[in-house]
């Protein structure tokens, strides 16, 4: 057997192989627990520092602008956000760009709400606190006195109360959405009469001090695709609105111009940038624990090495077999 | 009525809003408030478009018992199967309680989990891409190459490990020589989509007519 | 019992999508399939949920706006694409909502992609305490977008000291950036690959926390 046809074989090898290697990499870390450290950048610092200071009479909209494909990278990002106001008792609007991005909405609502899950926030319905609502307590302070007063006990392992209509409005999917925003600078409820569990937004506490995205702080967009720059072009440049994103990897490096200009005010890169926040939630006391994202790290970290190592390899294989002097290498699989 | 109304709406609707903007009096911001009301009731008739299609398309293979044409009935019948279990037939699925229902069974743990799924198999694809395309051919090649190996370091807290520098290296391309990059696509797109929305605004481009009708 | 049995039909359909990496069969197949309808079925429902129902329905039954009817009519006239003799009329409703739509894009871009873009652009190199590494950034910035825009102009020959020397220098900014995209891309690619097998293992099998 000559030496290219060693280089040769290499080249060729079944794909399947590859495929093998990256799924076996991508088990080993999450059973070997080794926990690398995430050092934090100032694109999302600068998301953190102005979430922090953030506080019970402000607002800011998480808009969950993607689709199921790219949740594992989204979600995090969503989570972490929310994580963060509900603590610092900020009232959050939770929208979605597209119909699918609707039900990640609810399902980051869930996560973040969801006893099973370690710091849970402890969720209040709107119809639950009716009678409070009615009386005239929407102070949060107030809010939470009154409602442990009525005999409601923070449950073990949650990390506070959360009410329908003064902590959160899941307002959810519009149709051509970059309209709604645009309509939502000049009223939020002319946009949404209720909210995607049909309460009526009339009716919401946050609705009342908080009337258009005038009035709002921030706006967070978690987004898969393109979708995020509605919210600089429509929010942003109209009524100069804070806006954050929190995209995919793949789109990340597109964004960097809207950083260095200032019109956003920083953002998460990829699973990445949630695993900074994440790391940025805990090391304030926020959060006890990091969460998906960070666990993910160490799997991210070997299969760079690894696809590292396959570009290594594959080009030492095409220049020692010579195959740069030919115009093509027959392919297989 | 085939060709010059869509033309017409096309442009009075444009100009009448790029007016909009620059003149922020009442009359016309309550032009602008009944069409940010009347367009997304529109717009969401186009779904019909989308539905009809697929349900056409899959109808015929049915019909036709073309290749595979079992498959489409699991598009077909989970496409009318969702908006009866939402509204007409809301089953539950937690003994006669509220929700969680079979519709958001559907959604969350069958949708989600073959989209994210399908997503996902992309890594595979890109690590064999990485062995097999990726060359080194030229020293433009290279200088790919390097930027993506050094941001692909400086990316993962492996990096961090290996060399303080790594992370630095690849933060400095992300903040200087990308970002240079990336504002001169969006400088061009941006031109071409101005003058794009220009052409269509004022009647100059006209393939969206489509062949309608003629 | 839901969330359990939940958890085993996604576990399912995952590997039902990875077993494609081996070969195509059926079951791939099936959840190829599944995917399109159910997500066509989802955005039906939702559809009428939050748009039809509280800005049509609603307001025409219970406060008798009847000039909704008006977008009602036009978004029906959509229809009329699937009936040969009428379809023209289906422009009417694509050139509103495409009009419109660029008309209120048109300034907000122009200032956002482009105005906002060029003035930023125009940055000092240097001011007093800034570290040498971002003062040769802001050097390759400028020179980098400037350079990068010449290459993208092909209305002339790239020829000569400017055009020439301007889009070389271009084509080499622009490989630095797609090298960081392609960096990205691996990154995010992988990611999501996590998101799976943080599924399987944690949530399905329990294996990790």
């Amino acid at each position: 057997m000559s030496a290219v046809n060693i280089w040769e074989r290499m080249l060729n090898i079944d794909r399947r192989w590859i495929f093998l290697s990256i799924g076996v990499i991508s088990i080993v870390p999450f059973l070997t627990k080794i926990g690398m450290p995430v050092s934090t950048t100032d694109e999302v610092e600068s998301i953190f520092n102005y979430v922090d200071s953030l506080g019970k009479e402000n607002a800011i909209f998480i808009g969950f602008d993607y689709d199921p494909g790219t949740q594992a990278e989204n979600t995090p990002m969503g989570v972490a956000v929310m994580r963060h106001a509900f603590h610092n008792n900020v009232s959050v609007f939770l929208t979605a760009y597209t119909p699918l991005g609707h039900g990640m909405a609810g399902g980051a609502l869930d996560y973040v709400t969801n006893p099973a899950v370690p710091g849970y926030y402890s969720r209040v319905d709107f119809s639950q606190w009716a009678d409070l609502r009615d009386a005239g307590v929407t102070d949060k302070d107030e809010l939470v006195a009154a409602w442990e007063a009525a005999g409601h006990e923070l449950p073990e392992g949650s990390s506070g109360w959360v009410f329908e209509g003064r902590d959160f409005a899941y307002l959810g999917y519009a149709p051509l959405f970059y309209l709604v925003i645009l309509g939502m600078t000049a009223s939020i409820e002319a946009q949404y009469h209720q909210d995607a569990n049909e309460n009526p937004l009339s009716e919401m506490p946050m609705l009342r001090e908080h009337k258009s995205l005038r009035e709002v702080d921030l706006a967070v967009t978690v987004s898969g695709s393109s979708a995020c720059t509605a919210w600089v072009i429509y929010g942003r440049e109209k009524i100069g609105l804070p806006v954050a994103f929190g995209v995919t990897a793949v789109s990340a490096t597109d964004y960097y111009p809207y950083i260095q200009s200032g019109q956003i005010i920083g953002q998460m890169g990829g699973l990445r940038g949630a695993a900074e926040y994440e790391v940025l939630l805990k090391e304030h006391g926020i959060t006890e624990t990091t969460d998906k994202a960070f666990t993910g790290m160490d799997v991210q970290s070997a299969d760079h090495i690894l696809i590292i190592l396959f570009i290594i390899i594959g080009n030492i294989a095409y220049f020692m077999g010579g195959f740069h002097k030919q115009k093509s290498l027959k392919g297989r699989g | 009525m085939k060709r010059t109304v869509p033309l017409m709406i096309v442009m009075v609707g444009g100009i009448l809003m790029m007016v909009q903007y620059f003149i922020p009096h009442q009359y016309s911001q309550a032009i602008f408030d009944a069409y940010v009301s009347w367009a997304p009731i529109i717009a969401a008739f186009a779904l019909i478009l989308g539905v009809g299609s697929l349900t056409r398309v899959h109808a015929h293979k049915i019909k036709r018992k073309s290749q595979n044409w079992q498959f489409s009935w699991a598009v077909l019948i989970p496409l009318y199967a969702m908006p009866i279990l939402a509204h007409l037939w809301p089953v539950s699925l937690a003994g006669g309680m509220d929700p969680p229902s079979a519709f958001h069974f559907m959604f969350m743990h069958v949708q989600v989990s073959i989209q994210s799924t399908m997503f996902s198999m992309l890594a595979f694809y890109i690590a064999s891409a990485a062995f097999r395309a990726f060359r080194a051919k030229s020293a433009l090649a290279t200088v790919l190459l390097l930027s993506a190996v050094i941001v692909m370091l400086g990316q993962v807290p492996i990096g961090d490990l290996i060399g303080k520098w790594f992370p630095q290296i690849g933060l400095w391309i992300l903040r200087f020589p990308n970002l240079a990059a990336k504002r001169a696509i969006m400088l061009g797109v941006g031109f071409g989509m101005l003058a794009t929305n220009l052409k269509i605004i004022f009647g100059v481009e006209r393939n969206w007519l489509g062949g309608a009708g003629k | 019992m839901y969330e359990t049995i939940g958890i085993w039909v996604g576990a399912f359909f995952t590997l039902a999508i990875y077993s494609f990496l081996y070969k195509e069969n059926p079951v791939y197949r099936l959840a190829e399939h599944l995917v399109v309808g159910i997500s066509l079925g989802y955005t039906m429902a939702i559809t009428y949920d939050v748009v039809l129902k509280p800005r049509l329905i609603e307001p025409l039954i219970g406060g008798h706006a009847w000039i909704l009817l008006i977008p009602a009519a036009l978004g029906l006239l959509y229809i009329t694409r699937f009936i040969p003799g009428i379809a023209w009329l289906s422009r009417y409703p694509i050139a509103f909502v495409m009009g419109t739509g660029m008309g209120v894009a048109f300034p907000l871009t122009m200032k956002s992609n482009v105005l906002r873009q060029l003035e930023a652009a125009m940055i000092p190199f240097y001011q007093s305490g800034m570290p040498w590494h971002v003062v040769v950034g802001n050097i390759v910035l400028v020179f980098g977008t400037l350079a990068a825009l010449i290459y993208f102009f092909f209305s002339k020959p790239h020829k000569g000291p400017f055009f020439g020397t301007g889009s070389k220098i271009g084509i080499w900014i622009i490989m630095l950036g797609f090298g960081a995209t392609f960096g990205f891309t691996v990154m995010g690619r992988i990611s999501l690959l996590i998101g799976r097998i943080q599924y399987l293992l944690g949530d399905w099998l329990h294996l990790i926390e």
